[in-house]
């Protein structure tokens, strides 16, 4: 962190770059860590001119509690579930992230039902995230209605979790091996009434929120990203499908039954604001999609087809696996010395690239926006710090 | 408030029937106090979530206990709710969020990383073991996280605190009701009972069953 620091002093000691003749002297302004907009403990340093934002740095740590460290402490199964404290709103996709990349090194079999059911509690868990992110990105706006109603349906989703795996927000679900439990008697019928539910209210948020003027005039043209600077940023996710660019894993590298369902990646154009929040809002009309698909056809058979107290060997070797979370792309890098404990976890997590995106984002616009463009990258500050 | 504290006690004291007027005052600023606690917006990681579940979803709705005021400047806020991990980096900050809160403040540890650090509480390098480390603690909701229920449970355990708690004849201390967060029915005798029960228990060790148990320990702990 010490390298930073000297930088950001560097920076703040450094001769003004303002050259025009209207501008004025340059301040820094300090957002965070304890900030509403943050979403969580995260800190941004502002470059201003006047209403202008020059520069935004991050400055990050202010959560970080070694969670790669610790995965070398246990075993495999045992790291299944630090992976939910990183990216919360996304748990079961983190754990299918670890699942996954230790099922191809230690080549664990698999049958169609544990992906079916991993593949629909993801899908469930894309809409809930979604939801919760449409709900505080119009209170970062200044709407406090959309708040309410995305809550309110995000409960409903709340309510299957809790029936079948018994925690509302970190699952620690999917294992190497299978998933914990099978699916409770009441599942399907309760997601195909969930699903009725949701498509009757989607209207609603467009009514609310995507045909209000306001939101329009507030996010077009706010927050631009290029195709090309998003690819060198490494950006993922829906950041990355507003810019334009169609990338995601469920098409390109298909894991679980995604290969079997129809659904299609909504693609920005201009990769403003607008955009970031238009195809979230269609991926969450994809992921009902793919759930309907999905929910009158899972199959028959075994949930967990290892012994849960099994030990797991993995050959030795680097092995890396990745997953689409409802941020972008998780990616865990396993370094494995044939023992049962990992030698070495790496977690590259979808937030941290997003975020160093804010830098080309903000820069140039005006310190009103920066709120809007933050919020509509949608970060998870411990998926961040780590 | 600080008027108030510091003369009325002195004042009225003295004259016939003040001490009951003073008592009076106590339950008086007491009850309100308990009924309009105003939670600063701080949160760290997934208890965020739930805390946020607990005061905008209007299934749980805070609103009923008059605690839905929730403010980003801990100058206005009276209760900070600790809602995550405190990490080393963090705690010095979180030490002076709680300095810049105006008296009287109360603080609630949610979830298992506030009270003792958590899943992080082995291995990591960075966790605080528990936010009483930094700050006192008032009142603590256990879960990982704790579902908004149980962070409404903590929050009328506050608020029967605060009720039955500070007096201004000794601003600053803080009666703890232990009964405030057993279950219905649980009397301090059955309380007791447990505890002499468990206490003979523990104090009724087998020897040669402990050691044989520790031998199968070590012996893992070397395969590990």
């Amino acid at each position: 962190m010490s390298v930073h620091v000297s930088t950001l002093q560097a920076r703040i000691s450094g001769e003004s770059t303002a050259s025009s003749p209207l501008s004025t002297e340059e301040y820094f302004v300090n957002m965070g860590p304890q900030h509403p907009s943050t979403h969580g403990v995260l800190r941004l340093v502002l470059r201003l001119d006047g209403e202008t934002v020059r520069e935004v740095v991050p400055v990050l740590g202010y959560i970080h509690r070694g969670i790669e460290k610790m995965g070398e402490h246990g075993n495999y199964r045992q790291f299944v579930h630090l992976v939910d404290r990183m990216d919360y709103l996304s748990a079961l996709a983190n754990n299918w992230a670890v699942t996954m990349v230790v099922e191809k090194a230690a080549k664990m079999e698999t049958n169609d039902r544990i992906q079916a059911i991993r593949t629909l509690v993801c899908e469930l868990q894309r809409i809930q995230s979604h939801q919760l992110w449409w709900g505080v990105f119009g209170m970062d706006l200044g709407a406090f209605t959309p708040f309410f109603y995305g809550l309110r349906d995000r409960e409903q989703i709340c309510d299957i979790f809790e029936k079948t795996i018994g925690a509302r927000l970190t699952m620690n679900y999917i294992q190497p091996g299978g998933v914990m439990y099978d699916i409770h008697p009441d599942f399907v019928k309760d997601v195909k009434a969930f699903l009725t539910y949701f498509k009757s209210k989607m209207p609603e948020y467009d009514a609310l929120m995507t045909e209000n003027v306001i939101i329009q005039e507030r996010l077009r043209g706010i927050g631009k990203l290029s195709a090309e600077r998003a690819i060198a940023l490494g950006a993922t996710g829906p950041v990355l499908r507003a810019s334009g660019v169609a990338h995601d894993l469920r098409k390109s590298e298909p894991y679980g039954l995604y290969s079997q369902v129809d659904f299609d990646v909504p693609v920005g154009t201009t990769g403003d604001c607008w955009d970031r929040y238009w195809v979230r809002m269609e991926e969450m009309r994809q992921s009902v999609r793919i759930v309907e698909q999905l929910i009158d056809n899972i199959p028959e058979g075994k949930t967990f087809l290892v012994k849960p107290a099994a030990k797991i060997k993995v050959p030795a070797g680097v092995h890396y696996s990745h997953v689409e979370t409802a941020r972008g792309v998780l990616g865990v890098l396993l370094v494995s010395n044939g023992k049962d404990a990992p030698y070495r976890i790496h977690c590259r997590t979808p937030n941290f690239n997003n975020l160093w995106c804010i830098g080309e984002m903000a820069t140039g616009g005006r310190i009103g926006d920066l709120v809007a463009t933050l919020s509509s990258i949608d970060i998870v500050v411990p998926d961040i710090d780590r | 408030m600080g008027v108030i504290t510091d003369n009325l006690p002195g004042v009225l004291e003295p004259l016939p029937g003040g001490s009951v007027l003073v008592t009076a005052v106590d339950q008086l600023i007491n009850w309100s106090r308990s009924n309009s606690l105003w939670p600063l917006t701080f949160g760290t990681s997934c208890c965020a979530i739930e805390m946020m579940m607990a005061t905008g979803a209007a299934r749980h709705d805070m609103a009923r206990f008059g605690a839905e005021v929730a403010r980003p400047s801990p100058r206005q806020a009276d209760l900070l709710v600790i809602a995550g991990t405190i990490v080393k980096r963090m705690a010095p900050r979180l030490r002076t969020l709680y300095e810049q809160m105006a008296e009287p403040r109360y603080v609630m540890a949610t979830g298992s990383c506030a009270i003792c650090g958590g899943p992080f509480m082995y291995h990591s390098y960075t966790t605080i073991r528990g936010a009483d480390e930094i700050i006192p603690v008032d009142v603590y909701v256990p879960g990982c996280p704790p579902r908004p229920e149980a962070f409404f449970y903590g929050l009328l355990t506050l608020q029967k605190m605060i009720r039955e708690g500070e007096s201004i004849r000794h601003p600053g201390e803080r009666r703890r009701p232990v009964l405030a967060a057993l279950p219905e029915g649980m009397t301090l005798d059955d309380i007791r009972k447990e505890m002499q029960d468990l206490l003979s228990h523990d104090a009724n060790v087998n020897m040669t069953e402990a050691a044989a148990e520790g031998a199968h320990y070590s012996a893992e702990l070397k395969d590990f």
